[in-house]
């Protein structure tokens, strides 16, 4: 019995890590970016997309989703992130704004051309262009 | 009566930063004017050193940093005491210095033209080499500063800067510096210069990164007539979680003749914890104007009970054994 319930307990797992697909989203007046302007564009090195200013947009500081797009795009963990921007606050460079909700991240860029942020996979809809796609 | 008013200013900074906890303000971050392009912030550091029998206690680098951006505008102004308070105690004799005077430390527009381009004018860090760029006391990882980036090319230019830069796979750019003027404050640049052309490349593939910078330069410095001063630099940084390792290795000459024959460092760090990091820096150049050969380890410690706030110990062992030293500090980035 208790084998079968480690079985379940692993599927359901199972089902719920290959359920975890996130993406990076704009409106879709964006242009196309690659994975190298996404970093360069979340780590305020560069805030153009040609000639258009991005304004990128974070989840809160504790939200899963925020912390796999920081270990897997960025490259980074939170304590290496937040030595990062105490350098780049002596270099005159802010983090990025932080939403509250995934929600919060679609009206803004809704309204606001050059606009990106990230969300699940699960949550976009027909006004929300992808930039890329990842999952855990 | 200007330290008290100083220190005034420091704590009430600080203070406010404290009683802004509700606007999520975290200290090391700065804090914005209302809904301005507009950051305040700043930095300071106390300094202790034992060399030669003699102890050194020192206040300085006490800067207070503002910036912000507007559409395609952005600007940077630091302002600082350099030495402001020094203490010097030897066989129980005490000696002491104060500069109150006020320094402008970097002072400069930046023009962004799309995603590649980039034009700088004012006064900047020169952007050689990896450590120059973040020079000051809290956001590296030893009190001392390597030798070669004192001694092989201005800490500061006075003029233009203009960059392109391309992220793809990787991140490449190439950037030139020109000066042709006289510095905008040359207190403290290690060299007193009126003509500066540099270019340099760099290119960051996931955790490495690879740059080279090449220049030239009209100088006096320390009191000995130079011509132009032609130099260049390598550096190599190679960064994980737990650890970093970081070289840099140039050479300057004039026309004449070698003026540093080299002069470079090759740095590890790793970090145990979140807040505790150990250093271990192997130096070694060969000045040939000041006619001084060295090499030397340095062995250091740094504990950050928050990363803004770094307490260092050092202690370098020097072929020339009189320069043989330890060095404590504790520095704030607010």
């Amino acid at each position: 019995m208790q084998f079968f319930l480690q079985i379940l307990i692993l599927s359901v797992f199972s089902m719920h890590t290959a359920a975890s697909e996130y993406v990076v989203v704009a409106n879709q007046n964006m242009h196309k970016v690659s994975l190298g302007q996404i970093r360069a564009l979340f780590l305020k090195k560069s805030s153009y997309v040609g000639d258009t200013k991005i304004v990128p947009l974070n989840l809160g500081s504790r939200n899963k989703i925020r912390e796999s797009f920081e270990k897997k795009i960025l490259h980074f963990h939170l304590s290496r992130l937040k030595s990062y921007w105490m350098k780049q606050h002596y270099l005159g460079h802010r983090p990025p704004i932080s939403m509250k909700s995934q929600e919060s991240i679609k009206a803004f860029i809704q309204k606001v051309d050059g606009a990106i942020g990230y969300i699940e996979l699960k949550n976009v809809d027909k006004n929300t262009k992808i930039l890329y796609r990842w999952s855990d | 009566m200007k330290i008290i008013v100083i220190l005034l200013l420091i704590i009430s900074v600080l203070f406010a930063q404290e009683s802004n906890k509700e606007k999520q303000y975290q200290l090391g971050e700065g804090t914005q004017v209302a809904d301005l392009p507009l950051y305040f912030g700043g930095y300071f550091s106390l300094n202790y050193r034992n060399k030669n029998s003699e102890n050194k206690y020192r206040l300085n680098d006490i800067a207070l940093l503002a910036y912000g951006d507007y559409r395609k505008i952005s600007y940077m102004a630091e302002l600082e005491f350099k030495k402001f308070y020094s203490l010097y105690e030897r066989d129980g004799n005490y000696t002491s210095q104060s500069d109150t005077s006020l320094h402008i430390e970097r002072l400069y527009i930046d023009y962004n033209f799309d995603e590649n381009y980039m034009l700088r004018l004012g006064k900047f860090n020169s952007q050689t080499g990896f450590w120059n760029l973040l020079p000051i006391n809290v956001l590296r990882a030893t009190t001392s500063n390597p030798v070669s980036t004192n001694i092989l090319f201005p800490t500061f230019t006075t003029g233009v800067y203009a960059s392109y830069s391309s992220y793809e796979e990787g991140e490449f750019k190439i950037d030139a510096m020109l000066q042709h003027n006289e510095d905008l404050d040359s207190t403290y640049n290690n060299y007193t210069m009126d003509e500066h052309y540099a270019i340099g490349t760099s290119y960051i593939e996931d955790t490495l990164e690879f740059k080279l910078n090449i220049g030239m330069f009209d100088s006096y410095r320390s009191n000995h007539l130079t011509q132009k001063l032609y130099y260049t630099l390598i550096a190599l940084k190679y960064e994980e979680e737990a650890y970093q390792i970081m070289g840099e290795l140039g050479s300057q000459s004039s026309k004449e003749k070698v003026t540093t024959m080299y002069a470079g460092y090759l740095q590890g760090l790793y970090r145990f914890t979140e807040k505790h990091a150990g250093v271990l820096r192997f130096e070694s150049y060969d000045d040939r104007v000041t006619q001084k050969k060295d090499n030397f380890a340095i062995f250091g410690y740094t504990y950050r009970p928050s990363y803004p706030i770094a307490l260092k110990a050092e202690y370098q062992l020097h072929t020339l054994n009189q320069d043989n030293q330890f060095l404590f500090s504790l520095s704030v980035l607010f």
